[in-house]
């Protein structure tokens, strides 16, 4: 008899969307600045995944999936004209007001002014420091999907790490 | 060396993103200097705590909708993303090949499903199934044969095309205010029509058949048969209404659906009860469980068709033969995967004629006006030395490759998710790939693939674009259910669409058969490829798989469409009818061809055609151009072999020969039939006898000839045919004296009529079979013949060896 698996689309769309739905929006609203964006461009996102072979994706799929995730969400904030650069707080507060209200009194409360001094780094470096500490990327990847080089990144979350040492340091003073 | 503190690469250092090269130099300069040692730690601290925050951060997604959408999407697998929004906030997929709109909103299923049924008072009503949306993901819809449900209000589904007289199967969604909606239903049966053609088809067989439950997007679930025949549904479906496909094995065609809801469920049994009677074959229903009589051997779907062998028949009441020559081989291929897996193959699929031309022989090529030469050769009968054997042997022209007219194919695939796994669409993919570096320029390719819904994979490419044509072949993935309808009507448009003008037009089905969804009744999904047939695109059928294999349906697809059917199990033999026998596969020379053997009264008493028991006609077919028969390939050879009594033997002659289940032509008083004047007026007529007259025997009967062998063949793109007549005188030949084809063609048709049990075998042995075989092998420069010395030996090493005879 033969043993029927699900079918490869579905099952494995699934899976994708368990382990990535949530980091990509969150990552995505970033670069949005708005969730509801955000939450459109993480559906074109897997959409266009679904069209995609799996084979061919699998070995390579965070990475496929932010850099998708990235060009749509920069095309979006063209087109939605917000240029602006990111205030302090200000990006944080957005996505945070939509998001879990739960999440966000924890998040307030348990932050060690590490996320508030965060929100003041330059956006690139920000980018990259979630990539990689939020997303787990390797700066290989980083630099793949933000199309800069690896030397690059390195270079921005040194500088964001010593910045935030620096910063958080001065504070407990 | 001398890394500093604030090195971007101690930071990189510290967290593992170097090479390990880079990361030991480093190593050994930070254990040698506190303070880097600090740095370093300070990095890894400053870098925990930023995960830590960052992982703790407000978590979004995406909501519900957005990802049942995507889901929804998904299973319509990587072949047609295809969702449309309809006003009124009602999402339907539709299971067609349409562009998506762009910027459509994507909705979610919410899990509704709908079906027509016919329950045991006759009437037919619509029962829509509401399931909370938590289980929207499990779905479940059935069509069942000829059924079709459009929305009515959907005015963007209004251009869907009708796909086969079927149509088109949808899943649809509702808001949550429950929207009601209109389900139109497209082709109908009526429930009396379905029944009688159920039973036509079917004899009651206890324990055949395998339950298939449905869930999602028709996608099948096997269930799992215990021994005792009980079939136990998986516990996730259990809350759910689920339908049962029946499938039984005979004739190889889906039986009823029937709503099946396991569990404590009242209702449920007493509908499967329902489906009892009308069937005739489910026993009993236990909670969770069905249970089929016991009885069943394999539980396999595999479906083969049951032979009837032909019987002795006397000249005095059949003096004609009349048959329609076949080129399949799949039996073959069929029989010696199943040997090679250690069992013996089911009477039923061992067709001896498909046996005998799998292999070929050495006849010389045409010469005359034809585009086939004739070769009769006759000899003693090696399991009957009373017997003869006549041995007719058709070679059609060969063509060089650069001969080739050029080719339109189109390759229709089937990727449902029973085509998972290595010999199923992995193997299509390979066969196809050799086939495509076959072709040139001046041939195209186009891929049509259908599972749940079928769609144009890679529009005609010219055969010089290789890459284009096997980057398509290598995105294919199976998955879904099977709409075979749908498949066939789109890859035939799209042949015509591309039609060569004296070209070669071929459709290649390849596929396992298990159709089930859209049109699943066999004689609907013959009854299309009839009609198709007439385009003048030709077929090809390849079969793959084993344990769903349809062959009964595949053969009959094969010989309705104008085609060939080969079963492809390996890559060599793919090879072997893709690339070796590309010219026969691929290029019709003649078409509608049709034997005819008359027998001389004077010298033989009665025969028996060895196989070809599906492929019989009448004897007035003979004369009729209206009546579909078999096509020849370039280069093809088709061999029939006749069992021969000579005068003066005795032979045993079955009282009731026109018995049911055996299709001889209904002959009439041979008086009767030389009286006719075989002119052909509006309707065919018989030929004349030559052996025999009104009074009796014929004075040309005296003249020795053995037989009168009368071919009708037409042109691929003709429809008046060209006989042959070719009269044989037997020349006494010893199986000695017989030629190395003669006996290797022997050996198979000997196997053949031991793996079936035939009562004709007397005192055959495999030993027998393999000794004779072996004074046949010849070159063998393919290795075929040896191969199949080997299978002999294969099958008599299994317990058992010699099933009973008939």
């Amino acid at each position: 008899m033969n043993d029927e698996r699900p079918a490869t689309g579905r099952g494995w769309i699934a899976e994708v969307l368990d382990q990535y739905e949530g980091p990509l929006t969150r990552y995505a609203a970033r670069l949005t600045l708005n969730v509801e964006s955000a939450r459109d461009v993480v559906q074109e996102t897997f959409l266009r995944l679904c069209g995609e072979d799996p084979t061919k994706v699998n070995g390579n799929l965070p990475q496929w999936l932010f850099t998708v995730c990235r060009n749509r969400a920069l095309d979006v904030r063209r087109k939605e004209g917000r240029m602006e650069a990111v205030t302090t707080g200000q990006a944080e507060v957005r996505a945070a007001s939509e998001a879990d209200p739960a999440a966000v009194a924890e998040h307030r409360e348990g932050a060690a002014g590490a996320m508030r001094v965060l929100s003041t780094l330059p956006e690139k470096q920000q980018e990259v420091i979630r990539l990689r500490f939020q997303n787990g990327l390797s700066y290989k990847q980083i630099a793949a999907i933000t199309t800069l080089s690896v030397s690059n990144v390195g270079f921005l979350i040194h500088t964001a790490i010593r910045t935030l040492r620096e910063q958080l340091a001065s504070r407990r003073l | 060396m001398g890394i500093e503190k604030n090195d971007p690469k101690l930071t990189a250092f510290a967290l593992g993103e170097l090479d390990e090269t880079e990361q030991a130099a480093i190593q050994t300069e930070v254990e040698r200097s506190p303070a880097l040692r600090q740095a370093v730690d300070e990095i890894r601290e400053t870098a925990g705590l930023l995960t830590k925050e960052l992982q703790g951060e407000a978590r979004i997604g995406l909501s519900k909708d957005q990802r049942q959408a995507i889901e929804a999407t998904a299973v319509g697998a990587a072949l047609l993303p295809m969702t449309l929004r309809a006003e009124g906030g009602l999402g339907c997929r539709l299971m067609e090949s349409e562009p998506r709109p762009q910027g459509s909103d994507l909705h979610t299923p919410q899990g509704i499903g709908t079906t027509t049924k016919t329950n045991s008072t006759g009437s037919r009503r619509l029962r829509r199934y509401w399931i909370p949306a938590s289980l929207a993901a499990s779905v479940v819809v059935i069509v069942g044969a000829g059924y079709s449900l459009i929305p009515r209000t959907f005015s963007s589904l209004s251009r869907a095309r009708e796909l086969g007289p079927s149509g088109d199967r949808l899943v649809c969604a509702e808001n949550a205010k429950g929207i009601n909606r209109d389900i139109e239903r497209t082709a109908l049966l009526s429930e009396e029509s379905n029944r009688a053609e159920y039973k036509r088809r079917m004899a009651p067989t206890p324990g055949d058949g395998t339950v298939v439950a449905k869930e999602g997007e028709g996608r099948g679930v096997d269930l799992n048969f215990t021994g005792g025949g009980l079939a136990t549904l998986p516990p996730a479906l259990y809350s759910h209404n689920v339908f049962l496909s029946l499938d039984p094995r005979e004739n190889g065609s889906n039986g009823y659906q029937v709503p099946f809801a396991p569990g404590p469920n009242e209702a449920g049994a007493q509908r499967l009860a329902g489906a009892r009677s009308t069937l005739g074959w489910v026993d009993s229903v236990e909670a969770g469980r069905l249970r089929m009589p016991p009885d069943g051997d394999a539980f396999s779907t595999e479906a083969f068709d049951a032979i009837v062998e032909s019987p002795f028949l006397a000249i005095a009441q059949h003096p004609l033969s009349t048959f329609s020559i076949d080129v399949d081989t799949a039996s073959y291929s069929i029989i010696r995967r199943i040997l090679n897996e250690g069992a013996l193959p089911p009477p039923g699929a061992v067709r001896i004629e498909e046996m005998v031309n799998y292999f070929t022989y050495d006849y010389p090529q045409p010469m005359g006006d034809h585009p086939f030469s004739v070769n009769v050769e006759v000899a003693d009968c090696p399991w009957n030395g009373d017997h003869r054997l006549a041995r007719i042997g058709i070679k059609g022209m060969e063509f060089a490759p650069d001969e080739r007219p050029p080719a339109n194919l189109v390759f229709l695939i089937d990727v449902s998710g029973s085509m998972q796994g290595p010999t199923r669409l992995p193997l299509v993919k390979e066969s196809l790939k050799m086939l495509t570096g076959e072709l040139s320029k001046d041939d195209s390719v186009a891929m049509v693939v259908y599972a749940g819904a079928s769609g144009l994979v890679l529009p005609a490419t010219s055969g010089h674009h290789k890459q284009a044509i096997l980057a398509a072949l290598d995105q294919l993935q199976a998955g879904g259910s099977t709409n075979g309808g749908a498949g066939i009507q789109l890859a035939y448009d799209t042949a015509a669409a591309n039609f060569i003008e004296g070209g070669i037009n071929r459709v290649i089905l390849a596929t396992d058969g298990d159709f089930n969804v859209g049109i699943v009744s066999q004689s609907d999904l013959i009854g299309l490829i009839e009609e198709k047939a007439r385009s003048g695109v030709f077929l090809s059928v390849l079969g793959y798989g084993m344990g769903n294999l349809q062959d009964s349906t595949l053969e009959k697809l094969a010989d309705k469409g104008n085609g060939n059917y080969a079963y492809i199990d390996s890559l060599d033999e793919a090879g072997k009818v893709l690339v070796d026998q590309i010219g026969g596969t691929l290029m019709t020379i003649a078409k509608d061809v049709k034997i005819q053997v008359e027998f001389n009264p004077a010298q033989v008493v009665a025969y028996r055609l060895v196989g070809y028991e599906n492929r019989m006609l009448r004897a007035r077919d003979f004369n009729d151009d209206t009546k579909d028969a078999g096509e020849i390939g370039a280069g093809h050879t088709v061999t029939a072999l006749y069992e021969i009594v000579p005068v003066g033997v005795e032979v045993e002659l079955p009282e009731d020969i026109d018995a049911e289940g055996v299709d001889v032509p209904v002959e009439v008083d041979p008086n009767a039939i030389a009286a006719a004047d075989g002119v052909d007026d509006e309707e065919a007529e018989i030929d004349p006898l030559r052996y025999q007259t009104v009074a009796g025997t014929a004075p040309v009967a005296a003249n020795g000839e053995l037989m009168t062998v009368k071919l009708r063949y037409k042109a691929p793109d003709g429809d008046v045919s060209e006989r042959i007549d070719y009269p044989v005188t037997d020349l006494r030949l010893t199986l000695d004296d017989s030629s190395d084809d003669f006996a290797f063609a022997a050996a198979v048709a000997s196997f053949g009529m031991l793996l079936r049990g035939s009562a004709h075998a007397g005192e055959l042995t495999y030993d027998d079979v393999s000794e004779l075989a072996s004074t046949g092998l010849g070159e063998d420069a393919s290795g075929y013949r040896a191969e199949f010395i080997a299978l002999v030996a294969q099958a008599k090493a299994l317990p058992d060896a010699r099933p009973a005879g008939n």
